[in-house]
């Protein structure tokens, strides 16, 4: 099984000549996303004011196939550097990131009838990170500021030519912390989750975020990259490379929550970030505190070389919404993300945890 | 000192009586920002709650408020949302259920929510987190179609919260826990309901709680108490009394997780828990067993997952006294129990023995009683140094379990950790049964003193 290769590429950001980024901190966010001048959506594709950098990641979070197109913009002489909350990075007062969320009639073809759903706003400001959602109207002309989320159906053709519906939500604006909180000392903070520099590095993208100058204070020889999913062939991978790539999945996919620091996921003392080294912690014939129907009738999370008996795999699996993890962000399975904590589940040495 | 809303006097007293149609309130009778809310307007709602400033109010109309999405407050203290009455204002998530969503879900200091109904939540009706100083009152968290699999986990879930008050409320139906208090310091639970329940009402890695004048029945277990394995709170004074524990025969239908272990017919079990104080409650009914003192090994047997990091445990453990290693603590052990004062009627005459593999003390209560009643409070014994089955001063009491005057006790030591390993089916000759008073289980005093009552919220003054 392969990851779908083109989910979204790198947009080569077509400059929106008439956008001006107008970016005031000291005002609530606009009503309408076209307001801050930092982009617009032109056909199939967003376009950007100049300034604003599009990127990717190279383990994406998987939000129902929606494909995404990310960008930041740094107010003109700033810079991010590391030290970040989470292992992202620092990024200055002024700073700006969209994610725009869309659904091309046919993941088969993704940049053709793509409808954008949403984009998720984030500014930094003095206090810290603000998170906002805007929801696109019917023409695709802008993006109203949507504070209480929306709830719809939205129907496309999956990478397998098979038609889905997913129950799409739109997260309130209160919701955005439920995955982006994160404990700093004494207190809860906002943060992004995926601009962290291990998961920058594809494509050549962070070395070129640094001699940009936007990026200071890092050498990219010392980071470890995650494992671009883009097209990965599961079945190829060495065990080393099936195991970096499985945690590289569940460190983007889950350890916004499932980390020592977490908020959400603290309770669980199931910590999937990348960084743990506790076999128990990561889940290995650990037994849930509280699953609920999470737990599918299974014991442990993780059995190793017995994914069908492993919970951290039935939750990914499955569709029921009362067992289904990540709590926010998806109603369908991401079979491909599945089948790599699957393969990476099997290939350990089986321990039946008794 | 926390800003209450000031409800005037009469609104007050009819809102105690919550029987009464004639409950209404209305921003007129609030002190401070007040907005109300009819169920034509949850799309108002919805963006109000994202909204928010510290003091709102939030008042809702009588009816049905069908949400599509849960009720998420965060980022303002002091915001209270009131409905009518917990038979006429209801939030209902059925419209939400192919979402993974909760029903009203609170993160702020100082949050009041009461006299509503909260329904077909996918996930938890009630979740409050990560605050201080919450008020639950007259609020009933159910599911409509009755106990079953399908529903959420959590009715009235208050986490890592300290000080809050749980009181006149039901919690109904959950397929976990109906009422549960997480990992939370100060907590006063009083004169609830809970019932259709996994476990009624469930007091886990808390600090400080006073339980009392609640009514469990119907439920699987009916109060239990336990600390989960390498939770960083560890759970210590939690005094139950002034409760009624009566007919907890459900079947268990818990889909997964440590409650479903527990036999039906578990009117309380203690596990991993100390400092656990028991008096003038009422256990009648409940056919496995009254009272379990269970070690957190009886069901997660490897120490090592219940090592709490040293720089992770959380709260007041200094004078507990507790197991350590190499930087790590311990919280298996079930220690400074007291139980006195209570009355038991009936319990223990037909265990749960549906499940060997899951409910294995249910099994194991039911061979070994063969039909006979099993004892009131059943003591696995795991870990202690000396055992006997007929000579009481060979028998250790090293956890200090302590069993005072009761109406109705007896009293068994399993013996389990040896009875399990032996792989034959027990007998009464096998455990230890000692007679009134039950030495060397007769101590009368907690170890270390009484128990420390939890705390009431600020403002709130009895």
């Amino acid at each position: 099984m392969r990851f779908i290769p083109c989910m979204i590429a790198v947009v080569l950001s077509a400059c929106g000549g008439d956008l001006t980024p107008n970016i005031d901190l000291t005002e609530p966010p606009p009503d309408q996303l076209s307001d801050m001048g930092l982009m617009a959506w032109d056909g199939n594709a967003p376009v950007y004011a100049e300034g604003v950098h599009t990127y990717t990641l190279n383990t994406p979070l998987f939000s129902d196939y929606a494909v995404k197109h990310r960008a930041i913009y740094l107010p003109e002489g700033t810079s991010a550097s590391p030290g970040g909350p989470a292992d992202v990075l620092d990024f200055p007062v002024g700073t700006v990131i969209l994610k725009t969320f869309s659904f091309p009639a046919d993941l088969r073809s993704p940049t053709e009838g793509v409808d954008p759903k949403e984009t998720r706003m984030m500014r930094r400001t003095e206090e810290g990170w603000e998170s906002w959602p805007y929801l696109w109207n019917d023409d695709n002309t802008d993006a109203d500021l949507a504070v209480g989320g929306n709830v719809s159906v939205v129907t496309f053709i999956d990478p397998d030519g098979e038609s889905r519906t997913s129950q799409y939500l739109v997260p309130q604006r209160n919701q955005c912390s439920e995955c982006h909180q994160i404990e700093q000392g004494e207190d809860v903070v906002m943060a992004p989750i995926g601009p962290k520099p291990r998961n920058l590095t594809a494509s050549g993208q962070l070395q070129t975020w640094i001699d940009a100058g936007i990026v200071t204070g890092l050498d990219t020889a010392s980071v470890d990259g995650a494992v671009v999913t883009e097209g990965l062939d599961i079945d190829a991978l060495s065990g080393e490379e099936l195991n970096h790539a499985a945690r590289d999945y569940l460190d983007i996919n889950c350890a916004h929550c499932h980390r020592p620091d977490g908020v959400q996921g603290v309770t669980s003392q199931l910590f999937l970030n990348y960084e743990n080294t506790n076999d128990f912690n990561l889940g290995v014939c650990k037994r849930p505190g509280s699953a609920g129907l999470g737990g599918g009738g299974l014991i442990y999370d993780i059995v190793p070389g017995n994914p069908d008996e492993s919970i951290l795999a039935f939750r990914m699996e499955t569709e029921d919404p009362g067992a289904m993890m990540p709590l926010l962000g998806r109603s369908l399975a991401h079979n491909e993300g599945v089948d790599l904590i699957r393969a990476w589940i099997a290939n350990m040495p089986a321990d039946d945890c008794q | 000192m926390r800003p209450l809303p000031l409800i005037f006097p009469l609104a007050l007293v009819l809102a105690a009586c919550t029987e009464s149609t004639l409950t209404t309130i209305s921003c007129d009778d609030v002190d401070g920002a007040c907005e109300e809310f009819t169920v034509e307007d949850i799309d108002a709602l919805i963006d109000r709650t994202n909204t928010l400033e510290d003091g709102l109010t939030l008042i809702l109309g009588e009816g049905d408020f069908m949400l599509d999405n849960q009720l998420t407050l965060r980022g303002a203290s002091d915001i209270s949302l009131l409905g009518q009455g917990m038979d006429l204002t209801v939030i209902d998530l059925a419209p939400a259920s192919e979402s993974q969503v909760n029903g009203v879900d609170s993160v702020g200091d100082g949050f009041l929510i009461q006299d509503l109904t909260i329904q077909n939540a996918t996930k938890d009706a009630l979740r409050v987190e990560d605050s201080s100083n919450i008020i639950i009152r007259r609020v009933r968290t159910t599911w409509s179609a009755g106990p079953s699999s399908e529903n959420g986990a959590y009715g009235i879930y208050p986490v890592r919260v300290d000080h809050v008050l749980v009181e006149d409320s039901e919690a109904l139906n959950a397929s976990d826990a109906g009422l549960y208090v997480g990992q939370c310091q100060h907590a006063v639970i009083r004169n609830n309901d809970v019932r259709g329940n996994v476990a009624g009402l469930e007091i886990e890695n808390t600090q400080y709680a006073d339980v009392y004048g609640n009514m469990a029945t119907d439920n699987t277990a009916g109060i239990v108490i336990f600390d989960l394995p390498g939770n960083p709170i560890v759970g210590r004074d939690v005094y139950i009394h002034d409760n009624t524990i009566v007919d907890n025969n459900r079947d268990n239908f818990a889909p997964s997780g440590i409650v479903r272990a527990i036999p039906a017919g578990t009117g309380t079990f203690m596990l991993a828990s100390r400092r656990v104080h028991l008096s003038n409650n009422t256990w009648e009914n409940n056919d496995s067993v009254a009272v379990a003192v269970l070690s957190g090994l009886a069901i997660e047997s490897d120490p090592a997952t219940w090592a709490i990091q040293d720089a992770n445990v959380l709260g007041d453990v200094d004078d507990l006294g507790l197991m350590t290693g190499d930087g790590v603590t311990f919280n298996f052990r079930t220690e400074n129990v007291l139980i006195e004062g209570n009355t038991f009627i009936g319990n223990g005459t037909s265990p749960d023995t549906s499940d060997a593999e899951l409910r294995e003390l249910g099994l194991l209560l039911g061979l070994l009683y063969g039909g006979g009643a099993v004892d009131s409070v059943v003591y696995d014994g795991i870990a202690e140094s000396g055992f006997s089955t007929t000579d009481g001063t060979a028998v250790s009491n090293d956890n200090s379990v302590c069993i005072g005057a009761n109406e109705g006790t007896s009293v068994v030591n399993l013996n389990l950790a040896e009875v399990l390993a032996s792989g034959e089916v027990p007998t009464l000759d096998d455990v230890f049964r000692p007679a009134a008073p039950f030495a060397p289980y007769d101590c009368t005093a907690l170890p270390g003193g009484a128990v420390v009552l939890g705390e009431l919220p600020a403002g709130v003054s009895e």
